[in-house]
């Protein structure tokens, strides 16, 4: 029973961390960009605003996309370890294939709700999405298989525990390079928020949203934050308590906005040209030297 | 695979202004684009026929928002050039400086703008940031921010005083200071070098067949500026040059506006420098109240080197004290509709913002 609370704990965190975030985020972009830059509570009041408008829907698949979607990321964001054993939710289920396979279900129920709205904006937006999934993906999972033979396990927090003696971003810098450049790809920053181009596709995906439905999409993207960057932190930064996880957290976060707010984005073709060309390669030369027991 | 029809504009985050282009998309190319100005609904030129010669000093402004002192300028010299008026000497030197103040603001919102395609919002925020302190000179010259109304026929509103002066020479010290910002960060990035070089390109024989000018034309190697060309004003008075590239594509266009900044900083300079001081800023078209003034029968073209290329007036006059019929020549008028019917296709979807941003497409203009 422990482990429901844990559960619970973990998405109270989720929302109420990763919202605080996002508005210090855009506090500091704001800063980047010589400007003040909205309070940091300002995504809180985005959300509750939208869930409390009245929303236009697009059919039935469009309603099931939108709920899959948020169940999907709320199912992944539940099981995720928390930077150590302690807040580990079910220790059974904790296994990478797990929180991968249920992590793609928020996103396949995305792009079906978005694709169901019937706009050609979001058709292309998903199509986008689902190109970068495909980009980033590869060199990610490289990295992470060959971290899993390498500690001859796939469970989060297991590979937690065994980064005792150094973290895995020591051990295998190259991987964690990797794992960054594909982070920022999971997290839309720049230069690959393509699906989401306002300029050119007039935002994709969101493109048919009002309110409750984007006020639904938007917790669904603020679980899914959280659920890329624990995954990071965990695999790559190490155990400690619950306050070190939240601090490693931020400083992950804050990484990747000061990135974000300095680049411009890719073309599509440049981003999987890129993705599967230095991270890639990147990843293998990370793979042959953990087979080859070259770690540090 | 199927073609799409893709509305882009008038709703669209990447479009600026009262302007729709619909294009019929196969994959990410675009097949076929069909520009669609007429959202304006305001007609400009027949509007001016039913007002007074000085009241339309109140609505030629808004013919282009980034920079309207170019319309009071060719409409006052159109005027002019009809009545024959001397315009006092300080009153023509005032008029540079606020005419290349205008140049300055719609670059560094262009050069800054080309973060809005590109996704790169830094750049949009810094040049909006830098632009709203040339804003703030004009409020201080004119008592207003985007339409001044400070360009009258036969000279400027008011004198600029030595505070103004002084705020003018602080702000070209400043701007100064950032143009190493931006050269780093737009210029120098590699993900823009890799979206903007070689991209969009317009050759020579394309902008001469459509009549593009400005940085269109500069840009494939014809140094054609109306400053130049046909010098108005004192601009034959100052030392400056003009900025040509070869490549015809998106970044030699946005570098060269980015260029022409520095220019109109020397310009501005030596316009402070050399303008004579003296009270007298302006002479009246005719006697009596100024919504009585007549102009003499005639007509008469007035052409300026707008931020986006030639932009002219034709103003006829049948005497009487409302003109008889004035055209305008909007300098984004070739590219912004025959470019984009013409040249568009076969460019990806990502391209078209950019296209539009690098052309300066200025809607209004085209929908007079």
């Amino acid at each position: 029973m422990t482990g429901v609370y844990k559960a619970i704990f973990n998405l109270a965190i989720a929302f109420f961390f990763v919202l605080t975030l996002e508005g210090i985020g855009r506090k500091i972009t704001a800063r980047v960009q010589r400007r003040i830059g909205p309070p940091w509570y300002q995504s809180f009041i985005d959300v509750f605003k939208a869930l409390s408008k009245h929303p236009f829907s697009n059919g039935w698949i469009f309603d099931f996309g939108v709920l899959m979607a948020l169940g999907g990321a709320i199912a992944t964001a539940a099981i995720v370890p928390m930077g150590s054993t302690f807040w580990t939710p079910f220790p059974n289920t904790d296994n990478f294939f797990v929180i991968m396979y249920l992590f793609a279900v928020g996103a396949l129920g995305m792009a079906m709700g978005m694709v169901g709205s019937g706009n050609p904006w979001a058709s292309i937006g998903v199509t986008r999405a689902l190109t970068q999934m495909l980009g980033y993906e590869l060199p990610y999972l490289i990295v992470l298989a060959s971290m899993m033979f390498y500690y001859k396990t796939a469970s989060i927090h297991l590979l937690i525990e065994k980064q005792a003696g150094g973290w895995n971003l020591l051990v295998m810098p190259i991987g964690a390079i990797v794992a960054f450049i594909s982070l920022l790809g999971m997290l839309g920053k720049k230069p690959f928020d393509i699906a989401i181009a306002p300029a050119e596709i007039a935002s994709g995906p969101m493109v048919e949203l009002s309110g409750k439905y984007l006020g639904l999409l938007h917790i669904m993207h603020v679980f899914s934050i959280f659920v890329e960057i624990t995954l990071f932190v965990d695999v790559f930064l190490g155990g400690g308590n619950f306050w070190w996880f939240l601090l490693k957290f931020l400083i992950v976060w804050i990484l990747a906005v000061l990135i974000s707010s300095v680049l411009p984005r890719f073309r599509i073709e440049q981003m999987l040209k890129f993705y599967w060309g230095v991270p890639l390669g990147l990843a293998f030369l990370n793979a042959f030297f953990v087979l080859m027991g070259w770690t540090l | 695979m199927g073609e799409v029809k893709l509305f882009f504009g008038p709703n669209h985050p990447g479009m600026h202004g009262n302007f729709s282009v619909h294009m019929y998309v196969e994959g990410d190319i675009v097949k076929r684009a069909r520009p669609l100005p007429g959202f304006l609904h305001r007609g400009f030129e027949k509007l001016m026929e039913r007002r007074f010669w000085y009241s339309n000093i109140a609505l030629i402004p808004r013919i282009c928002v980034p920079e309207p002192d170019i319309n009071e300028a060719c409409y006052a010299m159109a005027i002019e050039k009809i009545a024959k008026l001397d315009v006092p000497e300080r009153a023509q030197w005032i008029r540079m400086i606020i005419l290349e103040l205008a140049r300055m603001a719609n670059h560094l919102m262009a050069v800054g703008g080309i973060g809005g395609p590109l996704g790169l919002y830094t750049a949009s925020h810094w040049g909006m940031a830098d632009r709203d302190r040339i804003l703030d000179i004009f409020e201080a010259i004119s008592g207003a921010r985007i339409y001044h109304m400070y360009i009258v026929p036969g000279g400027v509103r008011k004198n600029i005083t030595p505070k103004i002066e002084e705020m003018i020479w602080k702000f070209l010290e400043y701007i100064e200071s950032r143009f190493d910002d931006y050269e780093n960060l737009i210029f120098k990035n590699r993900i823009v070098h890799s979206r903007l070089k070689g991209r969009i390109i317009l050759t020579r024989e394309h902008a001469l067949e459509m009549g593009v000018t400005g940085v269109g034309l500069r840009a494939t190697g014809v140094p054609y500026d109306v400053r130049k060309v046909d010098p108005y004003l004192f601009y034959d008075k100052v030392d400056f040059i003009v900025p040509t590239a070869t490549d015809g594509d998106a970044f030699s266009r946005v570098y060269l506006k980015f260029q022409e900044l520095k220019q109109s900083v020397r310009i501005i300079r030596q316009a402070l420098e050399k303008m004579p001081q003296s009270d007298k800023v302006n002479v009246p078209i005719s006697k009596g109240s100024a919504l009585r003034h007549r102009v003499p029968k005639g007509m008469a073209y007035a052409h300026v080197e707008s931020a986006r290329g030639e932009y002219g007036f034709f103003v006829v006059s049948d005497g009487k004290n409302k003109p008889y019929r004035v055209a305008v020549r909007g300098a984004s008028y070739p590219q912004g509709l025959y470019g984009i019917e013409k040249y568009l296709p076969g460019t990806r979807i990502e391209d078209v913002p950019v296209w539009l941003a690098t052309m300066d497409v200025c809607a209004p203009e085209i929908d007079r």
